[in-house]
């Protein structure tokens, strides 16, 4: 299935599997393939399927549409095609063939002296003999050699250049399989591939000469004997299914039934055999009688297809290695959220434990003060949980936004009156200042109340947290609102006179879990924050001096609720 | 009234200082306070607790002439440790023996007696000392 794939940009890792007729690609929601990218237009480019494949048409975006580091307009992709749109890499990859299900059920392995279709072995070769494809050979004259040698030379280039594209297996496999077709006059074959738990060879890649027609259906019929053979001796083989003495008797069956031919060579990697490659042809019994000598395949083939077999099987070892790194360092990630959140809930707990000892201890001295001190921590403690299984939620899930109209300004008159108490804890003077220019704008309302919400939290800690015994200025946070028509941009303005952020600190402040606020800090909250501006179209901006203070600008784009009703309109045509 | 004893808790959790602080001196306890090691010993050093209480996973990140300034200075006055920490961590392991080990995660009405047992059967309190 075709799919789009982002490996470089605020959605790497982000997979688009293509399906529709037309994909709408730009930063804006109503796209089908929505780029969080302020480098992307609004409705930047269109897919539009062709064939097994798709066109992909600029739509008169400010920065272009770029095929393989080429300005385009329209282009037709192929597989492994990289798109680039803003600063959002994309890489296009599409699979010709059958699923691994339908596979499983074109391709036998026959068990039995050699299957029942009569095949035996009529060459074996090692890899080692394999590699000799261009030792010189007395009995061909030196140009003819020259010409074969730059030939194999190219094919064995063309697989390296293959197998180095891609690190998804079955594109890889579908394209050595393309490549052996457009060498070797084969009427069929497939890749299978060792299943490590199971030991068994899984068909990965099955292809015909003539893809659709009816021989397309025909189902593959491999010796159990010749992969055995394959896969024990580390050898390629040729076989035929023809007698040798009678071969071109035209009395003997097999001109009735023609003659079937395969090449079989096992996928030897750094560390063993990771698979096998076979491809198979029949010689009608009509082909036989006019070229008696002429068989299909030959040594050269095999020894030919033994060093394909070996580019492909190192860059299925590569390409499982770097996905086995992949999933270990996932693992390693998981490993290390699970702990640090275990930390921060740990912390929690303890200090609602301390809470509720301090209300038992005061409620058995009738000490109300005692009470009290012990109810806000429950009460703090309880805010804390509740924010981190927030963030939690809102960092962990891809979700849309919840477009709807709403006023900042109302946004941030929300998170001051929630804020105003425990910036007075903290002797922190925090002021609403809205600005009555800002227009009804189009955003989640909740997403945006909580990065507010986590930025002004952070603001007021770093006014109060100076780590000064007697403060020399009374901490101030101001909260605003700004609209820029021309630019079309809506800001949220955080200013606070705290201890400011050194340039070292700066660089990680929106890196997970890396917080400069010991034990309170979760290091979830600015990350969130960047997140869900990001989902807007938008950014934070941060300047900030050591002993001054700082300014986080969250910044969006100011989508009037009319244009997002004309969006909306256009992308579903 | 005077305070008869003073602890010194040196505990990165604003929190649990706060907790123990409200408690303590609930009961008559002058409290010392610090989240930062060197800051606790030099304290320790100073005003001569009549205990210490120490979360042992954060000095344990701390360098080591702090856990052996604490220890030096347990031996030196007779002063009691209380350790809150894992009881995987070597320095809380050596340190142990000369005092009270809690392992987290505790509950404070444990803790609180504990605290409350040693300071009983410390010999020296603050209204001895300054008689």
């Amino acid at each position: 299935m075709p799919s789009l794939f982002v490996f470089r940009g605020n959605d790497q890792g982000l997979r688009i599997e293509l399906t529709e007729e037309l994909l709408g690609l730009g930063r804006d929601v109503a796209n089908q393939v929505q780029l969080h990218d302020t480098e992307v237009s609004r409705r930047h480019a269109v897919l539009r399927r062709a064939d097994k494949t798709y066109m992909l048409s600029d739509l008169g975006s400010s920065n272009g549409t770029y095929v393989n580091g080429k300005r385009v307009d329209a282009h037709r992709l192929t597989s492994g095609d990289q798109v680039q749109i803003g600063n959002t890499q994309l890489l296009y990859t599409q699979t010709s063939g059958d699923s691994g299900v339908d596979l499983a059920q074109k391709i036998d392995i026959i068990t039995g002296a050699l299957g029942s279709d009569r095949s035996r072995i009529v060459s074996a070769i090692s890899q080692a003999d394999g590699s000799r494809l261009f030792d010189p050979d007395s009995d061909t004259p030196a140009h003819l050699r020259l010409n074969r040698g730059g030939s194999n030379l190219q094919i064995i280039y063309r697989t390296a250049l293959a197998a180095s594209h891609t690190l998804d297996i079955d594109e890889l496999l579908d394209r050595i399989m393309r490549l052996i077709f457009d060498w070797v006059e084969a009427d069929r074959g497939c890749i299978m591939l060792m299943d490590p738990q199971t030991k068994q060879l899984v068909p990965k890649v099955r292809r015909h000469r003539r893809p659709g027609s009816r021989d397309d259906n025909e189902r593959i019929s491999i010796s159990q004997t010749i992969l055995d053979y394959c896969m024990q001796h580390n050898e390629g083989v040729l076989t035929s299914d023809a007698q040798e003495d009678e071969r071109w008797n035209p009395a003997a069956s097999i001109v009735r039934m023609g003659v079937r031919e395969a090449l079989c060579a096992p996928m030897t990697g750094r560390y063993g055999v990771v698979g096998v490659i076979y491809i198979d042809t029949l010689s009608p019994p009509q082909d036989i009688g006019q070229r008696p000598a002429a068989n299909k395949f030959n040594d050269e083939h095999l020894k030919l297809l033994i060093a394909i077999a070996h580019q492909a099987a190192l860059a299925v070892e590569d390409t499982q290695y770097y996905s086995a790194m992949v999933e270990a360092e996932r693992l390693a990630a998981i490993g290390q959220t699970i702990a640090t959140l275990s930390h921060h809930i740990k912390n929690i707990l303890q200090g609602i434990r301390g809470g509720s000892y301090l209300i038992k201890d005061g409620l058995a001295k009738h000490d109300e003060h005692m009470i009290g001190k012990g109810w806000e921590f429950v009460e703090r403690n309880q805010q804390r949980i509740s924010t981190l299984v927030m963030d939690m939620l809102t960092f962990s899930k891809e979700r849309e936004p919840d477009l709807e109209p709403g006023n900042l300004n109302d946004i941030i008159q929300d998170v001051v009156e929630l804020m105003v108490i425990r910036a007075a804890e903290k002797q922190v003077e925090l002021i609403c200042e809205p600005n009555p220019a800002v227009p009804v704008t189009v955003f989640d309302a909740e997403g945006i109340h909580r990065a507010v919400l986590n930025v002004v939290t952070n603001a007021i800690d770093a006014c109060y947290d100076t780590g000064e015994e007697e403060p020399t200025r009374a901490g101030r946070v101001v909260v605003s609102t700004e609209y820029a028509p021309t630019e079309k941009l809506a800001r949220i303005i955080v200013a606070d006179n705290g201890t400011g952020i050194s340039p070292e600190d700066l660089k990680e402040i929106f890196t997970l879990f890396v917080s400069h606020k010991g034990s309170r800090g979760t290091g979830l909250g600015l990350p969130v924050s960047e997140k869900i501006l990001r989902e807007h179209g938008g950014r934070i901006v941060v300047e900030s001096e050591v002993g001054k203070g700082s300014q986080f600008i969250l910044e969006m784009p100011a989508n009037l609720p009319d244009a997002i009703r004309e969006t909306n309109v256009d992308g579903g045509q | 009234m005077a305070p008869r004893y003073s602890v010194l808790i040196v505990d990165p959790l604003e929190e649990t200082r706060e907790v123990l602080r409200t408690a303590l001196e609930s009961r008559g306890v002058r409290i010392l306070a610090t989240d930062e090691p060197a800051q606790g010993l030099a304290l320790a050093r100073e005003h001569g607790p009549d205990l210490i209480v120490l979360d042992v996973e954060h000095l344990a990140t701390a360098p080591q002439r702090l856990s052996d300034g604490f220890a030096a200075q347990s031996r030196a006055r007779s002063t009691p440790l209380v350790l809150l920490g894992s009881a995987r961590l070597r320095t809380g392991r050596q340190m142990a023996s000369q005092g009270e080990f809690v392992a987290k995660p505790y509950h404070y009405a444990p803790l609180i007696r504990k605290i409350e047992e040693l300071l009983a059967l410390c010999q020296q309190p603050i209204a001895r000392r300054a008689a």
